[in-house]
């Protein structure tokens, strides 16, 4: 769902993007556009939770959070008001680009990378990395301790940076920041390690979970601005200056229990706000420096996908023989798990198997997870196919192996079977081709497949672009062989006969 | 060897056997004719246990069985059924060869899987079998490369490789294209020649004529005549006999 919206997103976001390198044109100054507007349009992911902008828990239509109180700040200052504009955190900044809204606020790190495609404010909080550990946790002290061990973040983030930085921490990477801290409570992780916000909201109140030493490496969040409207980052830098000087920042940030003494800081970078703050010179790192990491995200894909449809095949056949001959507590058990699992949605059986499970005791490691969850739906659609496949031998070929005093089951396995594959290949074949595709379902419950390794890379590069054609291509270099196999192995069934 | 006695069959509410009797001798001929859907390969298919019935017996060389339930026949139901079909053969109108073996792989699946005679003796009977059709050339071929004459051959050969000790035809030459209609007959008639216990649906009336020991009429699920084909064909006794003979000798 999130992750079929985001392909989705990027997909329409790689066409706008593509349109608006073409088409942009000098206009009036966004200022003046944002008065004659009479809102600041602002995006962010509401999905990217408390405490930055989440759902009120009271009313949920309403959107709350330190960014929203900030965002609407900034916005009376300018003599308007503000206005939301909801996108995938990770396409934030190329929506930002192709002008879907007028700012970025929203939890985003000032990086080289990032600098080099938008305009940065001075920052509006420095934000600290916050590890956190298992009450009973001894041995990991601070980020030092992590080695061997698995430390979870979240994709994109610049804690993701540090950790791999480290060295020899298996580092988990999730898409949502609640289910690390649920990860590490049910013992898959050894650690998680975000921004201190994020570690303020979802770890602190977890009895089962505690902060492990003081906050580490401190980064700024900036309001992130198009490169061409300068006029506006000036003003947005005096706003805020005015607000951290009055007090109301500091207002803001109590009341969300983010003010520390860290944030003193915040006091120097405006004094000094000559520009944003750089960290180091930027760098673009040549596209075959990504192919190590694509290519074992390919062999993932891979790994899932055969394995999960082995299930699925295998399954499939037993439940649709079940469903066809079997007496009848067998036949309408076997019917009422086709239906379930063609009914729902595959991310939603991820979910239960994987975070659902382990409230009744059973806790399945990420691949485990991942092939049954696959296989197991999938096995409902194939059985439905040999199903079709079956019906469709002529009843006068059963009515012969039986008149040969042949049993059903010999009957089926040397009669009918042969002749249902046969039929049912193309269909086989075409849900192994989708099956592929899905598999990238499975990086909610935190494996690092194909499209998972591209979102990763394009979040902190921004190369959506040259990514996306090679993973598209990757894609395709998997599955077109696998139709030519298909194709050869239909023709061999096929006989020559027919 | 083969005894029906008061069968009984039902469609839902549509009845159309209402109680009706046959007895066939060992090594006895007996031809079914009648009109389309008068019930003849209903009542063969009853026979082998292709087809339900509600009221009645079956008794087949000494082996009884009983009313069968259409949606769960019981155990001893199938064990009947089973044991029937391993001494009856069944020639189908739409020959039903599994297309996906050779002629050879069709003849020998059933004697090496349910038989489990060996691979080598069920080869060298099916070889036998095939000389004796004048196929042995095909032994390689897939069903689909055959003509329909040629498939409905290979189809009795199958039938015969089980060894049964009764044969039931069901409108054997129906589907054939009439040039292949011969080729097919002279099998039977060869083995009915060698005294094999046969009951054949057919509209092919010069092979009654000529095969029969018995012709026995239906109509509407009735068996309105049965008699020694010469008095059926020249001095049927039954109104419904004459008008059918009339409508299928006057084509």
């Amino acid at each position: 769902m999130k992750n079929s919206f985001r392909i989705f997103s990027l997909l329409i976001g790689l066409v706008l993007f593509l349109s608006w390198t073409v088409s942009s044109q000098p206009r009036e100054t966004s200022i003046d556009k944002i008065k004659k507007r009479g809102y600041l349009l602002w995006g962010s992911d509401a999905e990217g939770g408390a405490p930055y902008v989440f759902p009120s828990p009271e009313d949920p239509s309403r959107l709350i959070g330190f960014e929203v109180d900030l965002a609407e700040a900034v916005a009376k200052e300018l003599g308007v008001k503000a206005r939301q504009s909801q996108n995938a955190w990770d396409s934030l900044i190329p929506a930002l680009k192709r002008g879907d809204f007028d700012i970025v606020l929203n939890g985003v790190e000032i990086t080289p990378q990032r600098n080099e495609e938008v305009l940065f404010s001075v920052p509006y909080y420095i934000y600290t990395e916050q590890l956190v550990v298992r009450k009973e946790e001894t041995a990991i002290r601070d980020i030092n301790d992590l080695k061997g061990k698995k430390a979870g973040t979240l994709s994109g983030a610049v804690a993701q940076d540090i950790l791999e930085g480290l060295g020899g921490v298996d580092v988990r990477i999730y898409s949502g920041q609640v289910e690390p801290y649920e990860d590490l409570a049910f013992g898959r992780l050894d650690a998680v390690l975000l921004d201190l916000p994020i570690a303020a909201y979802y770890a602190k109140p977890n009895p089962k979970l505690k902060y492990a030493g003081p906050p580490a490496g401190e980064g700024f969040y900036g309001i992130a601005i198009r490169k061409e409207d300068t006029g506006l980052k000036k003003t947005v830098d005096e706003i805020l200056g005015k607000l951290l000087r009055s007090g109301e920042l500091k207002k803001i940030h109590e009341k969300w229990g983010l003010w520390n003494e860290t944030q003193e800081k915040l006091f120097l970078t405006v004094e000094e706000s000559a520009g944003p703050v750089i960290i180091e010179e930027s760098k673009k790192a040549p596209l075959h420096t990504f192919f190590p990491m694509l290519l074992k995200g390919a062999g993932i894909t891979i790994f899932i996908s055969v394995v999960s449809m082995a299930l699925a095949v295998t399954l499939g056949l037993v439940l649709t023989i079940a469903r066809l001959y079997g007496r009848p507590p067998f036949s309408s058990t076997a019917t009422a798990y086709i239906e379930i699992y063609r009914g729902t949605p595959l991310l939603i059986q991820l979910y239960i198997l994987y975070y659902g499970l382990p409230n009744i005791g059973i806790s399945l490691s990420p691949v485990a997870a991942a092939f049954l969850g696959l296989g197991m739906n999938y096995a409902a659609y194939e059985a439905e196919i040999y199903r079709a496949g079956i019906m469709s031998v002529p009843k006068g070929q059963m009515e012969a192996a039986s008149s040969l005093g042949m049993t059903q089951p010999q009957a089926l396995r040397r009669i009918i079977l042969p002749q249902a594959l046969r039929i049912a290949t193309p269909g086989i074949t075409n849900d192994f081709i989708a099956l592929f595709k899905d598999s990238s379902l499975v990086s909610v419950i935190a494996m690092v497949e194909l499209t998972k390794t591209y979102s990763i890379l394009a979040a902190t590069t921004l190369r959506f672009f040259e990514l996306g054609l090679i993973v598209a291509f990757l894609y395709f270099a998997m599955s077109y062989p696998l139709s030519l196999l298909a194709r050869r192995l239909e023709n061999k069934l096929k006989g020559p006969g027919r | 060897m083969i005894q029906v006695r008061n069968l009984h069959k039902y469609y839902g509410e549509q009845q159309l056997f209402k109680g009706i009797d046959l007895d066939v001798q060992k090594g006895e001929v007996v031809v079914l004719i009648g009109p389309s859907g008068s019930g003849k390969s209903t009542f063969l298919r009853c026979i082998n246990g292709l087809e339900y019935f509600q009221e009645g017996e079956i008794h087949v060389d000494g082996i009884e069985l009983h009313s069968i339930e259409r949606v769960k026949p019981g155990r001893k139901d199938l064990e009947a059924i089973r044991s029937i079909r391993l001494k009856v053969g069944m020639v189908f109108q739409q020959f039903n060869l599994f297309p996906h073996m050779t002629v050879l792989g069709n003849i020998i699946e059933a004697p090496v899987k349910v038989l489990g005679l060996g691979k080598n003796p069920a080869v060298e009977n099916a070889l036998a079998l095939l000389k004796r059709i004048n196929l042995e050339g095909k032994v390689n071929c897939y069903p689909g490369e055959l003509s329909g004459g040629e498939q409905q051959r290979v189809a009795i050969a199958r039938a015969l490789a089980m060894k049964p000790e009764a044969m039931l035809f069901d409108e054997p030459t129906s589907s054939l294209d009439p040039e292949t209609v011969g080729e097919v007959l002279s099998v039977i008639k060869g083995l009915v020649d060698e005294g094999m216990t046969t009951l054949i649906a057919t509209h092919e009336m010069g092979f009654a004529r000529e095969a029969a020991d018995r012709v026995v009429v239906f109509d509407k699920g009735d068996i309105v005549e049965t008699g020694p084909p010469e008095e059926i064909f020249t001095s049927p006794k039954v109104e419904r006999t004459k008008t059918f003979l009339g409508r299928i000798l006057k084509i």
